[in-house]
């Protein structure tokens, strides 16, 4: 067995040194891209002429979080096969949804339309809606933010050896840094950079990781003999080897692969998010007219970068089949556990180098989707309220209130994850997932496309969305007995969806005329 | 709606219910990377589908 490996200097210096060569690129692009922009509109969608390969790379970028690229990791290594259904091995379908559903924002653009909040109120001709899932987006994003500090914290942890509170606040200085810098203005060919690099890490550290285990069929055979241990608990006798683990105490059915329900759960999860997320939708802000041919051109960037994940998920079982389960039960990887493994397979299997540039990877999925994510609630204050209630406010004086909601929005994740860091980064994360998906799907998504929506539809998806997420297994459904991860997700997605079109056919649309301009 | 849009929602439909079937009967690595073969063929389809027979001009 490959002993498990510890920080050197040589490492410490490697990860330093990557990290300081990405956001070096990073903040030149940045820079560089931002000369181009003189007005606070501009800053917010750009010019609208990003082409198909930067729009692609961009949007492979903004879905690659700290979840698929580290925390998919952490799941294949706790559960098994089993961790497989958040893994996304079916990601590839929800990404293409959004490229065929995210085209249509250039329209609303044109419309004036310059945040997907802001594209919901011209598509309602209502102000209360661009708020409404102004409000909303903060509160998911949030907790979709927690994930990102575990994921960057984690890495630095073991690669720099510093205790993981020191981690978290380092990560949350880099975060201001990134962002103060210029990285901040998430500029497509930032996110294209990112998305490269993500792309190119993650398929090479499966690939090496995979021999390094001894190949495909020793991890199968290894994996019929373990069996499930939870963070910092005792081995159990259920075994990894099936695509569900049936766990049946109440507090383990808020893992999705428990059972079929679960299953199913997931697989709307991954239909449906990446439309959802407010990130990836938004990266068609800036977006040019396309072609046919450079349609396809986007679909394999999509299909190579969403093939990330899946190699991310051979690292941990390759870790799972070489180490066993001891992450999971020695304490001094508490409270990373599991989510640790990503970072010790590169240390081990592809050395200082590879450890190094896996690090960056992280850094650069972690820290520029949670800098994006503050960028969006940033401006859902400033833009999808502030400007909202008062339009007159100069637009000076809006970009420099959005720079100082900043510092809460970097601050609120930074304080949840000092003081309850999540067990398995991926699980929470789906939480926000779900819910993101189960409305915006819908409420942006669809609206584009479907005439006979309403905002009362959309508000009716908004409002329940919203209470059944706080009724999470792990947040307060467990008070009503809601334990089961699979029944509360679905009950979430079909429940948004269905109220959405039902309450949408009961009250009246737009009237015509005011349609035209946007379905033509 | 032609026949041709009619069949490839079907086999976009066949590629979502084909998921957990494919892990219950398979499992392993067959799954993990049958299902991404699964969504390629998917996407390959919702974009046909768009560029074929939902384009939309500015």
């Amino acid at each position: 067995m490959s002993p498990i490996p510890e920080a050197t200097p040589e490492l410490v210096s490697g990860v330093i040194l990557a990290i300081v060569a990405f956001l070096s690129i990073s903040i030149f692009l940045g820079v560089f891209f931002r000369k181009k922009t003189k007005t606070f509109e501009q800053w917010l969608v750009g010019h609208g002429d990003i082409g198909p390969i930067v729009t692609g790379f961009a949007l492979i970028a903004s879905y690659l979080s700290g979840w698929a690229i580290f925390g998919n990791a952490g799941l294949s290594y706790t559960y098994g096969w089993s961790g497989s259904w958040l893994i996304g091995t079916i990601c590839i379908m929800g990404i293409t949804l959004c490229l065929v559903l995210g085209y249509r924002m250039r329209r609303y653009v044109k419309l004036g339309a310059r945040t997907v909040p802001e594209m919901l109120k011209v598509r309602f001709e209502s102000r209360g809606i661009q708020a409404l899932a102004g409000l909303t987006m903060i509160i998911l994003l949030i907790v979709y933010s927690v994930g990102q500090y575990k994921a960057m914290a984690t890495v630095w942890t073991i690669t720099t050896k510093t205790p993981f509170q020191w981690s978290l606040l380092a990560t949350a200085l880099l975060v201001l840094f990134y962002i103060a810098v210029g990285g901040y203005t998430g500029t497509q060919w930032v996110s294209c950079f990112q998305g490269i690099l993500l792309t190119a890490v993650g398929w090479t550290l499966g690939i090496v990781a995979l021999f390094w285990a001894g190949g495909p069929a020793t991890i199968v055979e290894s994996l019929k003999t373990q069996t499930y241990t939870a963070p910092g608990g005792d081995p159990s006798n259920i075994s990894l080897e099936g695509y569900v683990l049936p766990l049946s105490s109440p507090k383990y059915l808020a893992f999705p692969g428990v059972d079929w329900i679960g299953v199913t759960a997931t697989i709307f999860m991954f239909l449906l998010m990446a439309t959802g997320f407010p990130h990836n939708i938004a990266r068609f802000l800036g977006t040019r007219k396309v072609t046919k041919r450079e349609y396809w051109v986007m679909l394999l960037i999509v299909i190579v970068g969403g093939l990330t994940p899946l190699w991310i998920g051979v690292v941990g079982f390759a870790g799972r089949k070489v180490w066993g389960n001891v992450l999971m039960t020695d304490t001094q990887y508490a409270p990373m556990y599991g989510d640790a493994v990503g970072a010790l397979v590169s240390m081990s299997a592809g050395g200082t180098p590879l450890a190094s540039l896996f690090a960056a990877s992280v850094f650069a999925a972690s820290v520029a989707t949670l800098a994006g994510m503050v960028m969006i609630m940033a401006t859902n204050i400033t833009r999808d309220f502030i400007h909202n209630i008062k339009p007159t406010i100069p637009p000076k004086k809006l970009l420099w209130l959005t720079r100082l909601m900043l510092v809460p929005f970097i601050a609120i994740p930074l304080w949840w994850t000092l003081t309850s860091p999540p067990p398995v980064l991926s699980e929470l994360m789906a939480g926000s997932a779900v819910a993101q998906a189960g409305i915006f799907f819908f409420v942006v998504g669809v609206s584009m496309y479907w005439r006979r929506a309403t905002k009362w539809g959309a508000v009716a998806a908004l409002i329940y969305g919203l209470v059944i997420t706080i009724l999470h297994p792990k947040a307060y459904g467990k008070l009503l007995g809601l334990y089961h991860w699979g029944y509360w997700a679905l009950a979430l997605m079909i429940g948004s969806a269905t109220l959405y079109f039902l309450v949408s056919l009961a009250t009246t649309p737009l009237k015509e005329e005011k349609l035209e301009k946007m379905f033509f | 709606m032609n026949t041709w849009v009619y069949l490839i929602i079907v086999v976009m439909a066949l590629c979502i219910i084909l998921i957990p079937i494919v892990a219950y009967l398979f499992g392993g690595w067959y799954a993990y990377w049958g299902h991404a073969l699964l969504a390629i063929i998917f996407a390959v389809m919702a974009i046909l589908l768009k560029t074929r027979f939902y384009w939309e001009e500015d």
